[in-house]
């Protein structure tokens, strides 16, 4: 371990997520689509699903986010549900639809069938296609009818670029080699990656030295011992 | 024998109740035909099933006294639907100034749709029987619908209309509250779902409001209740709903009833309401064949005036089979992606559109599944996977399986080199690196890899 360790202000760069901020790939048309449901005037009912680490849970927040000054917003996850009385032209946000409990399926179903009565837009997320939830068929069903996107995981490419502008914004001046090692040598989910990049600067600015490739494999080893991933 | 069928007419006017004389027989239209018998018409298929299972034997012996010899006589349907007479307009001055209690839940909402109609009613103006799609499934229901809602009251009731989730219940009833309120906007239709009475009569007991509640629900013409299973083990809604159903059948006021299940098979339900809902008419829905889904979306692609081909009407129905509502879900997505990129709707854009509704990507892929499937395809042992043999027979197929290790896992290039017995990630790269650049030039490998990536995603 290193003797004298820079004890850090928790200072660095806010970064909520944002649709600008969202690293599309090839899911430009899912990104223009939610774009257009923070709008007031949209009514459209949308389900997006992937595995983890796709990029569910950034798009889900960069929605309420912006929606928020336009409209009512009603943003939980599944789990949470109890009860739902969304107000007039709410956007309702479920994240992890399949964490529903029974009750709270019912509770969703309502909202669906007055969806059109009360101006709703609905934007739902769950880690499986519609046709494959474990839910009421009522209830999947009418999820099934909503415009349904799968969320694409990032080519190699292209999370190598949203690497380096994650490190970017954060102000960090970074060896190139380090993202092309941390494709090579860790996980290759963009959460997982992120992690590593946040580790890698806060370990530098701790002990005060570059964030460069030596580093990094010191960091990634250490982590080995702690955290077997 | 327009004499023979006055003397039928006459005959059933004496024998049944007027309501059942005007529902079955009033409409029916005799004809010669062709084999020297007759020809009874029927509006439409369903009367024609009702006829022939009640009445044809009946007619036939009035045909035997009448001529004194056995006629034949064959059922038929008219072809123009668009003859049968204007429904009845039943409604007096009175019943429109009876009652304007709206129901307490109905207060409560703002409402964004500046459509009185449906404010006052409910229902949703698409649908009609017109973008209703007939098949085989619904041919009996939307018969049996149809001559409801041309008799609102007397032909059946109360109508109860079951079947599986997503098969168009709701469309159906939807279809005849609209037709009896367009012949009759005076009439006082309400469509409501079982959870909405539910919480009707909740807040009605809460808000000490319970008569405006009744009065509300005794005044309508015409009550559409969706999915009545809802009142599973609510007794103190089915009380209600009891009592309400009980004034308007005996007013003569219209119910319809939809379920997921035929009456005696609703869980939680009262014996009392079980066989007051058997007492009408009960049809049933099933699940629409290919045809008809082939149909549903040439309908609503018609109605949205899109042009889809028969191919990719095809392409969608043979994916969604189960119900309507994920049908049509999936024609609107099909339509958003040709939009978004500009495309016409081939059958192209139509399986890349379906990719995200179906999810072929989704099967959690371990690399162990990967090894399995490639050992597999290339029958080779999976052993061979991790052994130190070099010979090209087993090395290529273990190229090949890092290759797809690392497109279609998450797997860390360490964590896959480890997996296939120990090797180096370097020796990953290299393997993706080469299986890569053979690809391009060799289109056997690049047809094994398009189909182990097929086999392995599920």
């Amino acid at each position: 371990m290193i003797p004298r360790q820079q004890l850090l202000l928790d200072l660095k760069p806010e970064q909520p997520p944002t649709l600008d901020n969202f690293v599309a790939g090839s899911n430009a048309e899912l990104v223009a689509r939610l774009r257009n449901l923070t709008g007031p005037a949209s009514f459209e009912a949308i389900t997006l699903w992937g595995a983890q680490g796709c990029g569910k849970s950034h798009l889900l927040a960069a929605v309420a986010a912006a929606a928020d000054s336009r409209r009512p917003v009603l943003f939980l996850r599944g789990e949470e549900v109890v009860d739902l009385t969304p107000p007039t032209s709410c956007l309702l946000i479920i994240d992890d639809v399949e964490g529903l409990a029974p009750e709270a399926q019912i509770a969703l179903f309502r909202c669906f069938n007055a969806a059109r009565f009360l101006g709703l837009a609905m934007l739902i997320a769950s880690s499986a296609p519609p046709l494959r939830l474990d839910l009421r068929e009522d209830l999947r069903t009418r999820i099934g009818q909503t415009l349904i996107y799968e969320v694409q995981a990032l080519t190699d490419e292209e999370k190598g670029a949203a690497l380096q502008r994650h490190a970017i914004a954060r102000g960090m001046l970074m060896d190139a080699g380090v993202v092309q090692y941390l494709l090579r040598h860790g996980r290759r989910d963009l959460p997982s990656l992120m992690a590593m990049l946040d580790g890698l600067d806060r370990v530098s600015l701790e002990q005060k030295r570059s964030p460069t490739l030596p580093l990094l494999k010191e960091l990634m080893q250490t982590n080995l011992d702690l955290d077997p991933l | 024998m327009s004499e023979f069928w006055s003397v039928c007419l006459n005959r059933f006017e004496q024998e049944l109740p007027a309501q059942q004389f005007n529902t079955w027989i009033k409409g029916l239209r005799l004809e010669d035909s062709e084999d020297g018998g007759f020809r009874l018409i029927a509006p439409n298929r369903f009367v024609m099933q009702w006829v022939r299972e009640r009445y044809l034997s009946q007619i036939e012996t009035l045909g035997r006294e009448f001529f004194s010899r056995p006629v034949s006589i064959s059922l038929g349907v008219s072809g123009n639907n668009a003859e049968l007479p204007p429904p009845a307009a039943t409604t007096t001055a009175d019943e429109l100034s009876a009652n304007s209690a709206e129901p307490v839940a109905a207060v409560v909402a703002q409402v964004r749709s500046g459509d009185p109609a449906y404010e006052k009613t409910r229902l949703n103006a698409e649908f009609t029987f017109d973008t209703l799609v007939t098949g085989r499934a619904n041919d009996l229901a939307r018969a049996a619908a149809q001559q409801v809602a041309m008799n609102p009251g007397v032909s059946y009731n109360p109508l109860f209309v079951y079947g599986g989730v997503g098969l168009g219940k709701t469309h159906l009833i939807h279809a005849i509250g609209n037709a009896i309120y367009a012949a009759n906007p005076a009439m006082e239709v309400r469509y409501v779902h079982a959870e909405d009475y539910f919480s009707d009569v909740v807040r009605a007991f809460q808000q000490n409001s319970r008569d405006a509640f009744k009065r509300y629900y005794r005044s309508l013409d015409l009550l559409l209740i969706d999915d009545i299973q809802f009142f599973n083990r609510k007794d103190r809604t089915q009380e209600e709903f009891f009592y309400a159903f009980n004034a308007l059948i005996e007013a003569k006021k219209q119910i319809i009833i939809t379920s997921d299940t035929y009456p005696k098979d609703i869980q939680g339900l009262e014996d009392r309401l079980v066989s007051r809902f058997d007492c009408g008419l009960t049809v049933a829905i099933e699940p629409p064949e290919l045809e008809m889904r082939i149909a549903i979306l040439k309908k609503k692609a018609e109605a949205e005036r899109i042009d889809i081909s028969d191919e990719v009407a095809f392409l969608i129905a043979k994916n969604l089979r189960s119900n309507v509502r994920e049908l049509e879900g999936a024609l609107n997505r099909v339509v958003a992606y040709a939009r978004f990129h500009g495309r016409d709707i081939n059958l192209d854009v139509a399986r890349e559109a379906l990719r995200d509704i179906i999810g072929a990507t989704n099967r959690q892929i371990s690399l162990e599944l990967v090894q399995k499937t490639v050992s597999d395809f290339y029958k080779i042992k999976v052993t061979d996977m991790y052994s130190q043999k070099r010979t090209r027979a087993i090395a290529r197929p273990r190229q090949v399986a890092m290759w797809l290790s690392r497109e279609l896992t998450s797997h860390s290039l360490p964590e896959i080199g480890e997996a296939f017995g120990g090797r180096d990630h370097t020796t990953v790269m290299h393997a993706c690196r080469t299986v890569g650049d053979l690809r391009s030039k060799d289109s056997r490998l690049n047809n094994d890899l398009h189909v182990l990536v097929q086999t392995i995603k599920g």
